[in-house]
């Protein structure tokens, strides 16, 4: 199933919502549940089962922990500890799904003439677009760094902890400046920047399915916010 | 990077890049470091200085590639647009914006070449760090309420809001523009250490 981008901007965007208001009662929680429930489907419609199944898990044992086993009167270090990573989980997990979703799932030129379609300025849209693409970049980079100095034997700078942010800091600097300098390379052989209004290949066109979803996301933040303050 | 003609005060695609680049670098900082505040509430008082200080080495290559207006603008554009995708919320985006554009027009004053003004203008930079606890002191009495009905117990409650409230912002605003200051110089140290030796600059 391919959803219209902008569909799915809408998604992070009422996810983002429900998640700052506090769930307090077990409606709310049920909504905020199958909001997160979409995208983690989506995710599975997409054939990305590994990443679907694992916040899945992720988020369902975080949920159980939060609500049998971590209380308002638990006290220990490792209690606290547990509920500071479970509460982290079930606080940002949503968003974090969704917009792994939206990440994983959009296309680069599909983003720009979305964007583009929504008349944002070109600063926003390219820069956005460049940090979408670089997330995963700087993961890669990251564990290559990694697997460069455990083969020389470097695990943790040597306990120092400006060592340790130093060995990782400038190797990612100094190879995501040169990345930088080739994704230029590469945008301005497309035309990105240019004078002329840009064309695109993707024809942008909300379906059915997208207007399904925008309705039901619509229905969501509307329900929430109609029992949280109103009811 | 640029090549920078006298007249052209526009931005270009490449600056663009740049910005989304050093967004990303300065964001996963963030992440690492608000992963580490779980673990204990004053943790998350003192990224006031965590952040400063380690986000201060991409920042200072940042500015030395920084030539037009603008460019920290966006930049405090997209991280308000990120904090809100990754639900922290819309409450600080005002003060990242704010200080963003503060920013950029003290560091244009030095013509984006002089260091004092760059000190300066990465410490005013950094008062958007203080857009993390926004949440926790305008919406003190709900937030508590919050995160208790989310789990959180009620010891990390009452620390959390012992190290962050209204009377403690004052202190925390000034800490992050001193480490961002003290950050901009080991920044400073750390580029020309590795990058200008290497003529990346």
């Amino acid at each position: 199933m391919k959803l219209d981008p902008r569909t799915k901007l809408y998604m992070i965007l009422v996810v983002s919502a429900v998640v700052m208001m506090s769930a307090t009662t077990p409606l709310l929680w049920t909504v905020r549940i199958v909001i997160t429930m979409i995208p983690i489907f989506l995710l599975i419609g997409e054939k990305k089962y590994t990443s679907a199944f694992g916040f899945m898990f992720l988020y369902a044992a975080a949920m159980v922990l939060t609500f049998c086993f971590v209380s308002e009167s638990s006290t220990t270090f490792f209690k606290n500890f547990v509920t500071g990573y479970t509460g982290i989980i079930v606080q940002f997990m949503p968003c974090m799904i969704t917009a792994w979703y939206v990440v994983r799932t959009t296309k680069i030129g599909e983003f720009m003439s979305a964007m583009q379609r929504m008349h944002l300025p070109d600063g926003i849209t390219i820069s956005l677009a460049v940090v979408m693409r670089f997330f995963p970049t700087i993961r890669e980079e990251y564990s290559s760094i990694s697997d460069a100095m455990k083969m020389r034997g470097i695990a943790f700078g040597g306990g120092n902890a400006a060592k340790m942010i130093e060995y990782r800091m400038i190797p990612l600097l100094f190879s995501c400046v040169n990345i930088g300098d080739e994704l230029s390379a590469a945008a301005i052989t497309r035309g990105l920047g240019g004078k002329v209004k840009r064309t695109s290949v993707e024809t942008l066109k909300l379906r059915i399915t997208d207007w399904f979803f925008i309705t039901l996301f619509t229905a969501a933040a509307v329900v929430f916010i109609l029992f949280k303050y109103v009811l | 990077m640029s090549e920078v003609t006298p007249n052209s005060n526009r931005l270009k695609a490449k600056d663009f890049i740049t910005v989304g680049i050093f967004t990303a670098i300065i964001f996963a900082v963030e992440f690492v470091c608000g992963m580490l505040g779980f673990i204990h509430p004053f943790i998350v008082a003192s990224y006031v200085v965590m952040i400063p200080l380690v986000g201060a080495i991409p920042m200072m290559l940042f500015y030395t590639k920084v030539q037009k207006f603008g460019m920290i603008t966006i930049m405090s554009v997209l991280i308000a647009i990120i904090m809100f995708v990754m639900g922290m919320g819309y409450l600080g985006a005002p003060l990242i914006v704010v200080a963003g554009v503060i920013a950029d027009l003290i560091a244009r004053s030095g013509k984006y070449k002089s260091f004092k003004k760059t000190m300066v203008s990465y410490g005013v930079f950094c008062l958007w760090i203080c857009a993390n606890y926004f949440p926790v002191i305008i919406t003190a009495e709900s937030y508590r309420k919050s995160l208790i009905d989310e789990g959180y117990s009620a010891e990390y409650c009452n620390n959390l809001f012992l190290a962050i409230n209204y009377k403690t912002i004052g202190v925390l605003l000034v800490l992050c523009f001193v480490f961002g200051c003290i950050g901009a110089v080991i920044g400073k140290a750390v580029v020309k250490k590795h990058f200008e030796k290497a003529g990346i600059v």
